[in-house]
Order: structure tokens, then C-alpha cells, then sequence
């Protein structure tokens, strides 16, 4: 009986490790500022189905925490400072982030 | 008589939805932003698809509490500290120690008991298996949630148990932002050993269900709901033999409280049920509860 359970966990353990995307595919690089709490640009483009390395550069001294629900991540990045987000191939569309320590400040990556 | 029920709810949920949204139109000039929501606790007991943000780390307490059985008062509530990390944008974990609360008296086939036990611990892991895109509105998440027991949940006897919830968790965006469907897909297998001590040996369950959920942001950090459950319950840990059956029906409310902290809850009542050993039974109330609560508080960091 055990057995049977542990089994049936392990094989939903292989099963969602056999799922995870290979991670061999070159990524695109695309750079964002934040200056005075904004976004320089608000609007930044990357292309579709391919992973995306996001360089956030923060130029206020003060820290940021860049944030999107639909990206799936959030990075705090310290003040005069840059910190690099790896984003997982997307579909086409808009995705917004925020800065959640900032809430005002608002930028959108657009994929094609 | 269904049809002047259905007439008046159809009345309410539209005077409703238009006052919510005359809500955001008159507020135009300083505009109401409904940014991105994780969809997971919106839907009360039934789980969205979320798996939180990749660096994420949460803490809670997620109580769950059932009242009410065939005769004599009962109060049993088990709750989580849970520990919850986001390691990449597809997989989340959980964990954590469990902690019952039992309240008996008077209750057939349960013994008198008032009680708070460690009861536990539980780890979770979540595996996106569908994301949701700007034109993709489904997603759906596989959980696996391996749990061991020393206290019964239901009797809060000292026994030996394990238990495995696999789960399919899915939501769909119905309004961008502010309305959404949730439904999960359960099978939950458990082996008790010995739970009346008489040398039994193992006493193998099954439990299978479907919810279904609405949910609507009535302001950007509030939704408020409904959740439908159906669950049978087996004998056997492969739903063997057909032991019962039970029908929950109640409200939801999801309230973000801060940039990092946010409540959820939930309550459900037993409308309708059915207990093999009952003959016209029209509740469970021997294998399930009257009604059941759910509670959570958690912080992110």
C-alpha cells in the first residue's frame, strides 16, 4: 500500500521533471533603465518563442523590485546597480511589469 | 419557483457586474488599475493555476475548520504553517507542519474529545502544465501534495496515516483582469494503519472530486465568489468500493491586503450528500461535515 503510493509520487515527480524545457535555445538580450522611477523605455520589444535575458539597469539609488504576474518573476535590484532576469519563451502579445516598490512606475514588454 | 430564483439571481449578478463596472467608469479621471492577479487562493477551496513568481518566498497559515455532524456538537479544524518557495517560471514547492484542533462531544461512532495535537506535516509541489498568454486565456496546474498524519483528522484519534492529493488545477480569464472560472479535478488516496486498533492492519480510502469556481475583483485588491463541490468517497484506494458522497455549495473572498500580504476565505455547506449505510439519506454528515470554513493569511517576501 505504501508502495503504491510512493510509487505513484515518484512517477508525478518524473513525469514533471521530464516536462522542464530544455535549456540549450540562445536567448535574446533586451536592456530597461529606471531613472527617477520610471521606466526608460516604458515600452521595450522582444521576440516570440525564444527565452529572453532582461537586463534591468536601476540608475536611482534607491532599490526596485520589478515585478510581473504574467512574466512569472520578480528581482529586487539595489540601488545604481543591474540585475538580469531570464524569462522563459513567450507567446506573442503585451506583458505588463510594475515596480512593486513604486507602484506608479509601469512598463510593457511587447512580444512578436 | 426555479424559474423566479433564477430570474432574481440573473437580476442581482447584472445590477452587480454594471454597478462594479459604473465603479471603474466614474473613477476614469484617476483610473482604477486591475494589474495581473496570481489566481491561486481566489477561488476559496478550489485552487487556480498559480505558482507564484520565480524568486517568490511566502509564509502562511492556512486553517481549514468542519463543524457539524449526524447529532452532538463537533468542531475539528487542521491548519498549515506553510513555507512556499517559486524556483523557476514552471514549479513551485511547499511545506510544513500540520496542527489540529478538536472539539467532540456526544457524536456517534466518535469519542468525546477536546484537543490540540501536532498533527503532522505536508509538502506540495505544483507543475505548470499550461500557461496562460495574451491569447491564450486557460492555464492549468498538476499537484502533488504527499502528506503523514498521527492525529485523524476526522476523530483526532493517535494513528498512522499517509495520504497523497493529486490535484488538476485550472482557471480560465473570462474578463480580463476581473472575472474568472476555476475548477479542479481531485483523486486523493490514504492508507490508515490500524485506525480502530485492533490489529486490522492497513485501512485503504479514496476520495475523488470536481469544483467549480467564479470570481469577480470588485476592486482592484477584493474578489468575491461562489465554489461548487461534488466528492465521493471509496473504499479501496483505486474509488474500490462506493461509500458516500457529498455536495458543498458557499462563498469566497480573496482580499490583498498590502503589496505583500493578502486573506483568503472560504465557506461551504453540505446541500446535498448521501451515506451507503443510510438508506434516503438526503446529507453525509458520517463521512463528511455540515459545514466547512477555510481561513488563510499569508505574507510574501
Amino acid at each position: 500500500m505504501i508502495d503504491n503510493i510512493a510509487r505513484i509520487g515518484f512517477t508525478v515527480i518524473l513525469l514533471a521533471a521530464a516536462c522542464f524545457p530544455a535549456a540549450a535555445q540562445q536567448a535574446a538580450s533586451v536592456s530597461i533603465s529606471v531613472k527617477s522611477h520610471r521606466f526608460q523605455p516604458a515600452e521595450i520589444h522582444a521576440p516570440a518563442k525564444v527565452p529572453i535575458e532582461l537586463h534591468v539597469k536601476n540608475l536611482d539609488s534607491t532599490p526596485m523590485e520589478f515585478e510581473s504576474v504574467s512574466l512569472r518573476v520578480e528581482k529586487v535590484v539595489t540601488g545604481n546597480s543591474e540585475g538580469i532576469i531570464r524569462l522563459r519563451p513567450l507567446e506573442p502579445g503585451r506583458y505588463n511589469f510594475f515596480d512593486d516598490f513604486h507602484q506608479e512606475t509601469n512598463g510593457v514588454l511587447v512580444v512578436r | 419557483m426555479i424559474n423566479a430564483r433564477s430570474a432574481r439571481a440573473t437580476i442581482f449578478f447584472a445590477s452587480f457586474f454594471t454597478a462594479t463596472g459604473f465603479v471603474a467608469y466614474a473613477q476614469d479621471n484617476n483610473p482604477v488599475v486591475y494589474r495581473d492577479i496570481e489566481t491561486k487562493y481566489i477561488f476559496g477551496f478550489t485552487e487556480g493555476s498559480g505558482i507564484g513568481l520565480e524568486g517568490e518566498k511566502e509564509f502562511s497559515l492556512e486553517s481549514v475548520a468542519r463543524f457539524g455532524k449526524r447529532d452532538g456538537r463537533y468542531w475539528a479544524s487542521e491548519s498549515k504553517l506553510e513555507y512556499e518557495f517559486t524556483p523557476n517560471q514552471y514549479v513551485q514547492f511547499e511545506l510544513g507542519p500540520l496542527v489540529s484542533v478538536h472539539n467532540i462531544q456526544n457524536v456517534t461512532d466518535l469519542d468525546n474529545r477536546n484537543q490540540v495535537a501536532f498533527a503532522g506535516v505536508f509538502g506540495e509541489i505544483r507543475y505548470l502544465l499550461l500557461d496562460r498568454s495574451p491569447s491564450l486565456p486557460l492555464a492549468i496546474t498538476l499537484s502533488a501534495e504527499p502528506e503523514w498524519r498521527r492525529i485523524d483528522e476526522t476523530s483526532g484519534e493517535r494513528v498512522t496515516n499517509f495520504e497523497l492529493e493529486l490535484k488538476l488545477n485550472a482557471d480560465l480569464e473570462l474578463i480580463q483582469n476581473r472575472l474568472y472560472f476555476g475548477a479542479n479535478l481531485l483523486y486523493e488516496p490514504e492508507a490508515t494503519h490500524d485506525p480502530d486498533h485492533i490489529g486490522a492492519g492497513w485501512e485503504k480510502e479514496s476520495t475523488g472530486g470536481v469544483s467549480a469556481a467564479l470570481s469577480y475583483r470588485i476592486v482592484p485588491p477584493v474578489f468575491v465568489g461562489a465554489e461548487l463541490w461534488y466528492l465521493r468517497h471509496y473504499d479501496g484506494i483505486w474509488f474500490n468500493t462506493y461509500a458516500g458522497d457529498a455536495v458543498y455549495l458557499g462563498p469566497t473572498l480573496y482580499v490583498q491586503l498590502g503589496p505583500k500580504v493578502f486573506m483568503t476565505a472560504a465557506w461551504n455547506t453540505q446541500v446535498r450528500g448521501h451515506d451507503v449505510d443510510v438508506p434516503g439519506s438526503t446529507l453525509n454528515l458520517a463521512e463528511f461535515s455540515r459545514q466547512r470554513g477555510k481561513l488563510k493569511l499569508a505574507v510574501e517576501f
